[in-house]
């Protein structure tokens, strides 16, 4: 009896220690959006297409995400330059060029253990957006106009992401910089993604909107100029754990690769195909590094 | 000040053990609490909460209100002979619309009515028919037999038995299902946030996508809170509207 005991306890030993070392996956992580959808999607296929075992952990809201990677439960992930710079870091982005807030974001995060590639050249800032032909915000071309407008006790209702409100380079900095404030009663918060249907639909006055976001133009959203430049650049860049890449250098060479083909146009592109189109976010994918040779 | 030292000469020494614990526990909270920022949050969150508590009773309110003016009509539609055949279908129809997720629910009145205030109130007026519906039916249907018999003997109309006979005696039941309604109603609207209905569920999401323990809770406890109080408030209802002659709460007093 004992004998047999003995026999499947280092069987269970020799399994546990094979299984333990190949299942040295790479985590490919990703936010709650289209776009961070697609660049999960995209990434788990290029390294797949790489020989490398990918587990996706996509849909976390951005602070769960970046602890998720401190922690080591995500190896790769693609982050903005400005998100880490002011809500992660706590660093004024004041007056600070596309290079020197990817040059201070990389020194920054080098201390916590994570490395930053080099970055694409799409540029996904936040931006504040009105529906052209709409009367009641037919004026309003700058945040100042916005600010002025708000400050004149105009009721206009914001759609915005629920993290907007309450970061820094959100809605709090906004408001001290450009001098206003947003009534409680006119924010209106909700899932991301739909404030464009909302500003779309006349639920809402304003929507938050990403840069990049391909929905600008179909639905004929007027961008509100960010005159006073409060909002950080945004560059869109893989981000690694130091561990791992040491562990894998074979993971930069692809990674640099895709974010060397995505720019503003491009990421406008692909996420209107996802979200004006409605094309499913892994054939987007598929087609976009079958066509640019990236697998 | 000579009542407090009187006081605390009278207390027993056990008693008085107790309270110095309790004491020292408060204390350690409320350092606690200030060390960790909770007092901090939570007034940068006060205005919040109020804003969103109000919201979400809005939401429960008018959706449970509407769930009760379809419902019990409904249930009641429903037990008439006329109707009897077709009751088990129709109660079916109204149970596909709990058997949905609730997420799903929304989504859908989302597709259809878009984003906003009312296709919340829609979802969640889905969601709290059945259990209207459903008890109002069983209710008037298990009336006892006799009762009814009698009524007929006594030569009321129809429109008198029920108001005299039927709804009395199924009100406890009805009541019942007001309560689950409620329940299930304060528990979901949390969700209401996700198609832009607002409500308690802003913080709770909020407090997940930027993982923040105390906004989390900001929107967690007063929802429970909401639940735990508006279920006692019907509770106290259902006792003192229901006829003592049926109420199984007041037979025996």
């Amino acid at each position: 009896m004992m004998h047999y005991l003995n026999r499947l306890l280092s069987a269970l030993a020799v399994l546990v220690l094979t299984v333990s070392t190949a299942s040295a996956a790479i985590t490919v992580g990703g936010k709650n959006f289209t776009e961070q959808l697609l660049m999960a999607e995209m990434t788990t296929q290029l390294l797949e297409a790489n020989g490398f075992d990918v587990d996706k952990a996509d849909g976390m809201g951005s602070t769960v995400l970046r602890k998720a990677q401190l922690n080591g439960q995500v190896d790769v992930y693609w982050e903005y330059t400005g998100t880490s710079l002011v809500t992660y870091n706590k660093k004024s982005s004041k007056g600070l060029s596309a290079e020197e807030t990817v040059k201070k974001v990389r020194q920054l995060d080098k201390k916590q253990g994570l490395t930053w590639l080099e970055c694409s050249d799409a540029n996904n800032t936040y931006a504040l957006a009105v529906k052209e032909g709409r009367s009641d915000t037919e004026g309003l071309e700058t945040l100042s106009d916005l600010a002025q407008a708000y400050n004149e006790g105009r009721e206009l209702t914001m759609a915005v992401n629920a993290e907007f409100p309450h970061r820094e380079d959100g809605l709090i900095g906004l408001e001290k910089m450009y001098d206003f404030r947003v009534p409680r009663a006119q924010r209106a918060p909700m899932d991301s993604g739909l404030t464009y249907q909302a500003l779309n639909e006349d639920q809402a006055d304003i929507a938050l909107v990403f840069a990049t976001d391909g929905r600008i133009e179909a639905f004929d959203f007027r961008v509100l100029k960010d005159d006073k430049g409060f909002f950080p650049n945004y560059a869109l860049c893989p981000v690694v754990r130091t561990e791992t890449l040491e562990a894998n250098p074979g993971l930069r060479a692809p990674l640099e690769h895709l974010a060397s083909k995505l720019d503003d146009e491009t990421m406008q592109r692909l996420n209107a195909r996802v979200d004006v189109d409605k094309v499913a976010i892994r054939k987007v994918a598929e087609e976009f590094l079958k066509s640019e040779g990236l697998i | 000040m000579a009542t407090a030292s009187a006081t605390l000469r009278a207390a027993a020494p056990g008693r008085r053990g107790m309270r110095n614990l309790v004491l020292a526990a408060m204390f350690a909270f409320g350092a606690w609490a200030q060390a960790s920022g909770l007092i901090g949050d939570v007034l940068y969150l006060w205005p919040d909460i109020r804003f969103l508590t109000r919201q979400h009773l809005l939401l429960v309110g008018i959706s449970w209100g509407l769930a009760i003016a379809a419902g019990i009509p409904l249930g009641v539609l429903l037990t008439r002979p006329w109707m009897r055949k077709y009751s088990e279908s129709v109660l079916q129809v109204v149970n596909t619309g709990q058997t949905i997720p609730t997420l799903a629910v929304l989504a859908l009145a989302m597709s259809i009515l878009g984003i906003g205030f009312w296709p919340s109130i829609f979802g969640l007026w889905i969601y709290s028919l059945l259990p209207i519906v459903r008890n109002t039916y069983q209710g008037i249907l298990a009336v006892p037999g006799h009762l009814m018999e009698a009524a007929v003997g006594m030569g009321m109309t129809r429109r008198q038995i029920l108001w005299r006979v039927e709804l009395p005696n199924s009100l406890f039941v009805i009541f019942a299902g007001l309560r689950t309604a409620l329940a299930i109603n304060v528990g979901t609207a949390p969700l209401a946030f996700l198609i832009g209905g607002g409500g308690l569920g802003e913080l709770i999401f909020t407090g997940i996508a930027l993982d923040r323990t105390t906004m989390m809770l900001a929107g967690a406890v007063p929802t429970a809170l909401l639940a735990v109080i508006l279920d006692f408030l019907i509770g106290q209802l259902q006792f003192w509207l229901v006829p003592k002659g049926v109420n199984p709460l007041r037979l025996n007093r």
